[in-house]
């Protein structure tokens, strides 16, 4: 717990660090904004560091709710702050992603925000997008090359608090078989990558509990149906199944109901909150959500664009982390408010 | 009126030199459109994102863009040499993902040397094509399923691989410069994988056109059975296909690897549909046997170009995949309908009618009292060689009184003893002889059908003078090869002048170029001096009949289908000026020749009727005609009928002699007056016709008149 203290501190603490390096970076003009005209004139300042800048936006594709409803957010932000979002989606294919990354560099926008689709895919090309001067905001799923931002969920931190939860449903006093099925998203994404790694430093913890499962389906909610029916099969007895995706564990989810096994087989997921999740959670398919609220992620990526915009910094120069706030959707304390609904 | 008439003749020089759809015809018979019309989709699409796309044409992009197609343009290669065996790998992109995962886990997990790890993986992706070769060479499976099948398996192993050292690779950071150097590194400002893939292709483009396996390769997929016929090793060469096909791949599998050190089961995916489209694109027919490296990469550089351009003007990820369907679907529709279709468009918009516009129509009425009367003056010819002549177009008289014909055999046939009975084949040239004319030597020149100019000693040894003239530039048509020449006659300073009658129609269908009516015809003088040969007039209409005038100081060239005889100065004040010195013919002109008397003689191989001027001067109708209905149903110019006009010297007719109907002469093609005879040659007759000829200088022969002491020029 002391860890998330940390990080809703550092959340907290991020305006407050931007004005900070605004201040410090720009002392000259910080001593003149005093008095009655301060306030217009910070606007002003603000303006000329943000307006009519061009913020580039690729996400892995657009169509789902997660990537729609960062759009969405973003391109308020953008318009309030008087920014172009130009959005690029290359429908989840990987050339096509390495393709925009590279037109971008060569349109230099001022800033480039990414969803990675793996952990090595565009990490040269995010390498020399820095280096051409861009800066670059790695969007929940981050490169092996760290550029100036990361904004999403410690995936780290997401996979143990599942796993803390996991042994307290499945471990030793539970009175259950203690297996426990994994379903990944692509193996090599950041996303699947460190929440295992999390999911399974919790459950070191408890020796009964033992993973049965851990194959990948790739994002899609049909494999991720067709591998728990599978699993289902070898294990009759199955406690619990951890999908990386709510929409894709929506998959898992249907085949433990088909097999007639929603209250025996405890589905977790972690994921961005749609309204589909929280329905879920309200009829019974899935026992628990993590949610960690992609509006809120919108808002913060475009947070962490206005301040690497504002600080006047090289892109280089810059290594944040803004880490994403997850919080429990039960059957308990489902409500409406927990999910989004894409506007439009 | 020499005003209006000049001024109206050139406009029809004009509309018979340009015409859209001649142009069309030409452009689709030309062997090298096939491939242009790709090249120039690629040229616009690369010119239009230049245009739309900002950024596009800058130093960054014209090193980047290569980068990223490279390992593309390998597996376009690859289906293209499959596809041109007659095949198909569908695997291309399934051995692309595997070995691009097999170079990854070599250089990260492993840490091979560079050079290790680049040989297996080119090694993994031959072993792999060769799987392929050995159910599709050997076993004879079908191309389409088995590597379908292959497609599966290769993907399932990608992804066992994937699940067992994917995380590994994934996390590892190879740090390795020779690695970086081949993903990275330029060579002279160029990406190192782009010039393996040009040194790739060049290969590969020489290997399929130039080299007997490529042969053999091409002709299996043409044909499979007659390949094997010939003996060529059917199934160690397709094997061989696949295998190229697999090392192609794996080459473009380690330079991925090299670019991205992306693991993940995605690389790869879907590679096979769009090499697909992109080698279709290209041209190369997916009936196999045909296209080269060359078209495939034009293909390629399109499908990549266009996607890329669809990316980078935003366009979402499903739209470009939707477009590229769509692309794949027009290139095979395409594809299909060119192979089936293009000679028949060709054929369908071949002949382009234009307009003629006929002066009236003479008075040939039996009654009517005119030169030009129809009478029954050929009805009672001699017949000479009866029978034992196919075909004399034109006929002539050598010195010694021997009477030669240009027969449809390809021979020069000659009869002589006093009553012509004696035959012997003087030459045998080929082709299809036409008009004939004897130099100062007394050769025989002789123009051939199908070959040029040629001429024949007296002893009878065949000699080439020419079979081409100079090229006209603007003409995508090769006209420099001489296709139907036609008639010819000599200067007293020895040039040949003679008539290319059609350089868009061959001997067997001339009369069609009657119904197009369009200057498709030419002058052209070779001079045996120098060896020279040049055309000096364009554009006419089927030129045919050809005669030095009398005085050597211009050419009559008569002109079939216009029913006109032009007069082409080569001497005096009025040197290469052309002008039209007789009209208003009542049929179509063939051959004209000299008359003892100064004036000539000018053979009509038929008869004009009003429904077919009527069709003349509407090109609209005759072209609808040509699209419409088959050819044995159009209307024609009507060559039935025989006759023989003399003109004056200045080209008035002063006599006509008839064979109402066409009993013993029909289509008359030629005429030569000889001591007092008229001999009659015609195109389809068996038989070279004598008529004798009533007060006129007996004395007189056509070798005299050009060499002797009949001359007049002089």
């Amino acid at each position: 717990m002391t860890r998330k203290n940390v990080i809703t501190r550092l959340i907290k603490s991020l305006p407050a660090a931007a004005a900070l390096v605004v201040a410090g970076g720009f002392a000259a003009d910080a001593q003149q904004l005093a008095g009655g005209k301060s306030s217009g004139e910070l606007r002003a300042l603000v303006d000329s560091k943000l307006a009519g800048k061009t913020v580039a936006w690729m996400p892995t594709t657009l169509g789902f709710p997660l990537t729609d409803m960062w759009t969405h957010v973003m391109q308020q932000e953008a318009d309030q702050m008087g920014m172009t979002l130009d959005v690029r989606d290359p429908g989840w294919n990987p050339d096509t992603m390495v393709q925009i990354v590279n037109s971008l560099i060569a349109d230099k926008p001022d800033v480039m925000i990414v969803h990675n689709f793996n952990v090595q895919l565009l990490a040269k090309q995010l390498k020399k997008a820095e280096e051409a001067g861009i800066h670059v905001v790695q969007v929940n799923m981050v490169s092996n090359y760290k550029t100036g931002a990361y904004v999403g969920a410690d995936w780290g931190q997401v996979g143990r608090m599942v796993g803390e939860d996991v042994v307290q449903a499945c471990g030793a006093n539970s009175g259950s078989s203690g297996k426990v099925a994994v379903v990944q998203g692509d193996l090599t994404s950041a996303a699947s990558i460190e929440q295992l790694a999390g999911f399974k430093e919790a459950l070191a913890a408890d020796p009964s509990i033992t993973i049965v499962s851990e194959q990948d389906a790739a994002w899609d909610a049909s494999k991720a149906n067709t591998i728990t029916a599978t699993v289902l099969q070898q294990h009759p007895d199955l406690c619990a199944t951890f999908g990386f995706w709510g929409t894709m564990q929506n998959g898992a989810a249907q085949a433990v109901k088909a097999a007639g096994k929603t209250d025996q087989v405890k589905v977790y997921a972690s994921g961005e909150g749609n309204r589909q999740d929280c329905t879920n959670v309200d009829d019974g398919l899935f026992y628990k959500f993590l949610n960690y609220s992609a509006p809120r992620q919108g808002e913060a990526i475009m947070s962490a664009v206005s301040f690497m915009l504002q600080s006047g910094l090289a892109p280089t120069d810059i290594r944040m982390a803004h880490y994403s706030r997850p919080f429990w959707v039960t059957r308990d304390n489902v409500d409406a408010s927990m999910c989004f609904d894409v506007p439009g | 009126m020499t005003a209006r008439t000049s001024a109206s003749s050139r406009l029809h020089d004009l509309r018979s030199r340009f015409s859209l759809r001649i142009f069309l015809s030409d452009l689709l018979s030309k062997s090298w459109m096939e491939p242009a019309i790709p090249f120039a989709i690629m040229v616009a699409l690369i010119t239009y994102f230049s245009l739309t796309v900002p950024n596009y044409a800058t130093v960054y992009n014209l090193v980047e863009l290569p980068r990223q197609f490279a390992e593309f343009g390998f597996v376009a290669i690859a289906m293209a040499i499959v596809i041109i065996s007659g095949g198909i790998d569908l695997s291309v992109g399934a051995i692309v993902g595997i070995v691009n995962l097999v170079a990854l886990l070599l250089i990260s997990v492993f840490e091979m040397p560079v050079a290790v790890v680049f040989g297996a993986s080119v090694l993994c992706g031959a072993v792999l094509g060769g799987f392929n070769g050995f159910l599709i060479g050997y076993l004879k499976a079908r191309p389409f399923l088995t590597t379908m099948v292959t497609l599966i398996i290769y993907r399932a192993i990608v992804e066992i691989i994937n699940k067992a050292y994917a995380v590994e690779i994934a996390t590892a950071w190879v740090d390795n410069a020779a690695w970086e150097f081949l993903g990275d590194g330029l060579i002279l400002g160029v990406p190192v994988n782009v010039l393996i893939l040009v040194i790739v292709a060049l290969v590969g483009h020489f290997f399929l056109r130039n080299s007997r396996p490529g042969w053999h390769i091409m002709s299996i997929g043409s044909s499979r059975k007659a390949a094997r016929h010939v003996g060529i090793k059917v199934e160690r060469l397709l094997f061989l296909t696949y295998v190229m096909s697999g090392v192609l791949c794996g080459l473009a599998g380690v330079l991925y690897a090299a670019r991205q050190s992306s693991p993940g089961t995605d690389t790869g995916t879907g590679w096979e549909v769009t090499a697909l489209t992109a080698v279709v694109l290209g041209g190369i027919s997916l009936a196999g046997g045909k296209g080269t490296i060359g078209r495939a990469m034009i293909g390629a550089v399109i499908v990549f170009v266009l996607v890329n351009g669809l990316v980078r003007l935003g366009a979402p990820g499903p739209v470009t995949s939707v477009g590229l369907g769509l692309l794949l679907l027009v290139a095979v529709g395409l594809d299909v309908k060119w192979a089936k279709n293009r000679a028949k468009v060709i054929q369908k918009i071949y002949v382009n009618p234009t307009l003629v516009e006929f002066g009236p129509m003479p008075e040939i009425a039996p009654d009517s009292g005119t030169p030009l009367a129809e009478n029954n003056a050929l009805s009672s010819v001699d017949a000479i060689g009866l029978d034992r002549i196919q075909g004399p177009e034109d006929v002539i008289l050598d010195r010694q009184g021997r009477l030669y014909g240009s027969t449809r055999e390809g021979w020069i046939v000659r009869f002589s003893g006093p009553d012509f009975s004696q035959r012997d084949v003087f030459a045998r040239i080929g082709g299809r002889p036409l008009g004939m004319a004897f130099d100062k030597d007394e050769n025989l020149i002789v123009c051939v059908g199908g070959m040029g100019l040629y001429g024949v000693r007296p002893d009878g040894e065949v000699y080439k003078l020419t079979d081409q003239t100079n090229r006209t530039w603007y003409k995508l048509n090769d006209d420099s090869r001489l296709r139907l020449a036609d008639d010819l006659d000599i200067a007293p300073d020895g040039k040949i002048y003679f008539s290319e009658a059609t350089i868009r129609y061959e001997m067997h269908s001339w009369h069609v170029d009657g119904v197009e009516g369009r200057g498709n015809g030419r002058l052209v003088q070779h001079d045996p001096a120098t060896g020279e040969t040049r055309t000096v007039v364009k554009s006419m209409v089927f030129p045919n009949g050809v005669c030095l005038a009398h005085d050597g100081q211009s050419v009559l060239v008569a002109s079939t289908w216009l029913c006109k005889i032009f007069q082409y100065w080569i001497a005096g004040p009025k040197q290469g000026q052309m002008e039209v010195w007789a009209d208003d013919f009542p049929g179509y002109l063939d051959n004209i020749n000299r008359a003892s008397d100064g004036g000539y003689w000018v053979a009509l191989v038929g008869i004009r009727y009003p429904a077919f001027d009527l069709a003349m001067r509407s090109p609209a109708f005759r072209y609808r005609m040509v699209k419409e209905i088959p050819v044995d149903e159009w209307i024609f110019p009507g060559v039935n009928n025989g006759c023989v006009i003399k003109l004056d010297a200045n080209g008035k007719p002063e006599a006509s002699y008839w064979d109402p109907g066409g009993e013993n002469h029909p289509t008359i093609t030629s005429m030569r007056e000889h001591e007092g005879y008229l001999y009659l040659g015609g195109l389809e007759n068996n038989r070279i016709g004598r008529l004798k000829l009533d007060g006129v200088d007996e004395t007189w022969t056509g070798w005299e008149s050009y060499w002797g002491d009949k001359r007049r020029d002089v």
